[in-house]
């Protein structure tokens, strides 16, 4: 093997990564679509048992988080490590073991979901012998990544390094912490932990894969993604490494909020509370960080569509991060809790944060991958504004949900009884649930149109070959 | 042009609103006229029609009967909207106004409290339909009204600014930001205040 390909980046299986990532986004949309559409008309599950809301809805959110999201997390975390270490993967083969056998899990785990094997955890709802096979595979993955990173050929190690490694690591703990349990047959457990604990150790882990996969993880993405799209470094690298170290210290704690006035200690409760308050300040230090950079660089919308998602992926995490804060603390939660708020909540951060920047992602790497132009601008353009109004839409109709269930559910007559009965509340929901599925089809058909403008920009093209340019020897690794 | 101006940006901000931001960029306006001869009139329609809605129909919030409130609560519930209304307007102005030096769009207060009111008076119009107090009725006009206001935002930020429409965009982007976090903050607010007892009566 000569010395130039030996310094070739393995790209390939980024390409790979992306599409099944797209696909998961199209699949797991679309049973969202389809749930929101059951919550109109509950009858179109027609009496088929994995057609029902138990059984899809934990597809939908598995589907979106580890099918979509991880997709592009590894897609992403390959392309930049190779280019910010300066060196191609470590254990290549490794990697495309990581691609497939991710793709067959969440196949496999999805249809399991279906057949009605749950372990009953939010977000963890897969049974135990999926639960050993992610512990695997995400070994795998720290492998790749930690060993591109000890093979770099430049002494520092940038900050969407910082990010990933720390998606790896911590999700690698969460996840076998929270899923230790006793296993009953093949596909029933039971969890290690009993009661409040069950559920602290459960939302420890729920709240902290929303903070370090689908935040920490796709931060990496905006620090390796936005400097190049903008061609401008960061506007403070320094105040990124305040806010990573910030992030990860704070965020771990937050989990507790999950359980107000539940049977869980009081004084949890307020630790909880008071660490997602704080977890507003780095938060909003790396969305400062990211508009700064982008401010200096505004000649660059005029050719490139994709900075666009990532400008209003910034306004969307500014609005969930604060949102969510807020939403802690116990006398605003009292109320929003068990309402559409928090679907809305969690979509603003979903759909506005972690679909939008990866779209703009995929739409800055696809064209270079292949060494073509983008198929179509105009389609980029047209998806920006339904993914737009379609996330808009979606977090407007569940706010007014949110807003009116909060004032119902607790209404109390002159003598103190409830005022409303669930069902005549839920019936009255039925208008917003239209507007929402009205929103979430324009949403998906916006994540359609891009995978049939990246399918088209791939078609029949093969990933460029680049190897990794020299190094600066004042930073090189001696 | 003086007090043309005012009615001018008026009439013009609903039927030809580019013609009115190029009015605007072409003025030098003071925030206080500004206020007093343009703004205070929309800021008003709104807690008038939800004042006189509540106080004929009550409002519906879903499955429960209209809420019906006294005639002392609804004044001050509706002044409370109209003071909400103020401030969104002077702060949103004041941080347009703060913002506008990163993307090259310097320009006077009063320009900004004009730009702000020019995309918020379709909302304003459309707060009629406060007069039919449901919170579905009332969803269904504003929200397409919200995506009309936020064309205009990103329209007339260039205009009236004088700024590059990318530039222009990207300034758009941040007061949009800024909009929602104000949303969620209001509606934070008021469950805060339910609880605490201020509103409807809750089992809290």
């Amino acid at each position: 093997m000569d010395q130039s390909s030996q310094n070739t980046y393995h790209d390939k299986v980024v390409i790979r990564l992306i599409q099944f990532s797209i696909f998961w986004a199209v699949a797991a949309m679309l049973a969202g679509v389809y749930l929101s559409a059951e919550l109109v008309w509950p009858w179109i599950d027609f009496g088929q048992f994995w057609l029902s809301f138990g059984r899809l809805r934990p597809l939908h959110t598995n589907g979106i988080i580890f099918g979509f999201g991880v997709s592009a997390l590894m897609a992403t975390a390959f392309y930049s490590v190779q280019r910010t270490s300066h060196t191609p993967l470590f254990l290549p083969k490794l990697a495309w073991f990581c691609c497939w056998a991710w793709q067959l899990l969440v196949l496999l785990g999805g249809l399991s979901l279906l057949a009605g094997y749950t372990s009953a955890k939010e977000y963890a709802e897969l049974e135990w012998p999926f639960d050993i096979v992610i512990a695997v595979i995400w070994v795998c993955f720290g492998v790749v990544f930690f060993g591109t990173i000890y093979n770099r050929k430049i002494k520092p190690i940038y900050i969407s390094n910082w990010f990933y490694g720390a998606l790896i690591i911590v999700i690698a703990m969460l996840h076998i912490v929270n899923n230790l349990a006793i296993p009953v047959t093949l596909g029933k457990s039971y969890s290690l932990y009993a009661g409040a604990q069950d559920a602290i150790v459960q939302w420890w882990y729920g709240h902290n894969a929303v903070g370090f996969l689908l935040t920490g993880g796709f931060l990496g993405m905006l620090y390796y993604f936005l400097p190049k799209h903008a061609e401008r470094p960061i506007w403070s690298y320094r105040l990124s490494i305040v806010a990573f170290w910030a992030f990860v210290y704070s965020y771990i704690w937050a989990g507790p909020h999950h359980l107000h006035y539940s049977s869980i200690p009081e004084w949890v409760q307020s630790l909880g509370m008071v660490m997602s308050v704080i977890l507003l300040a780095p938060s909003w230090a790396t969305m400062i960080n990211g508009i700064m950079t982008v401010s200096t660089a505004w000649e660059k919308l005029r050719t490139d569509p994709a900075l666009k998602f990532i400008v209003l992926s910034l306004a969307f995490y500014g609005l969930a991060t604060f949102e969510g804060p807020m939403m802690s603390i116990r006398s605003v939660n009292v109320v929003s809790h068990f309402t559409d708020w928090t679907i809305g909540h969690v979509h603003s951060g979903a759909l506005g944060w972690n679909a939008m920047i990866t779209y703009g992602t995929f739409y800055f790497m696809v064209p270079r991958l292949v060494g073509r132009e983008l198929f179509s601008t105009q389609l980029a353009n047209i998806h920006f504004w339904l993914a737009l109004a379609g996330t808009m839409l979606y977090i407007m109709a569940m706010w007014a949900a949110g807003v009116s269930q909060g004032l119902l559910w607790l209404s109390v007559d002159q003598i103190g009884e409830l005022s409303f009965s669930f069902k005549d509340i839920m019936a009255s929901m039925t208008p917003y649930y239209v507007l929402r599925l009205v929103a979430g089809i324009i949403f998906l058909l916006g994540t359609v149109l891009m995978g049939y403008n990246l399918f088209m920009t791939l078609k029949g093209q093969h990933a460029v070959r680049v190897t990794a340019p020299p190094v600066n020897p004042a930073y090189g690794v001696s | 042009m003086g007090s043309t101006l005012y009615s001018y940006l008026l009439l013009k901000s609903l039927y030809e609103p580019t013609s009115a931001f190029e009015e605007l960029a072409k003025s030098e306006p003071g925030p206080v006229a500004m206020f007093f001869r343009y703004s205070i009139w929309l800021l008003l329609l709104p807690p008038c029609f939800a004042l006189i809605g509540a106080a004929n129909f009550g409002w519906r919030i879903g499955a429960a009967e209209p809420l019906m409130l006294d005639m002392q609560s609804l004044i001050l519930v509706s002044l409370g909207y109209f003071l909400v209304l103020v401030f969104g307007l002077f702060s949103t102005a004041l941080i347009s106004s703060w913002m506008a030096s990163t993307y090259g769009a310097d320009a006077n207060l009063g320009k900004h409290v004009a730009l702000i009111t020019i995309v918020g008076e379709p909302l304003a119009i459309a707060s009629i339909a406060h007069l039919f107090p449901d919170v579905l009725v009332n969803v269904l006009v504003l929200i397409p009204t919200m995506i009309w206001s936020m064309y205009l935002l990103y329209k007339g930020i260039p205009i009236v600014l004088s700024t590059p429409p990318e530039r222009g965009m990207l300034m758009a982007s941040s007061l949009v930001g800024w909009l929602l976090v104000a949303a969620v903050s209001l509606l934070g607010i008021s469950m805060a205040m339910w609880t605490m007892g201020v509103g409807p009566l809750l089992g809290v």
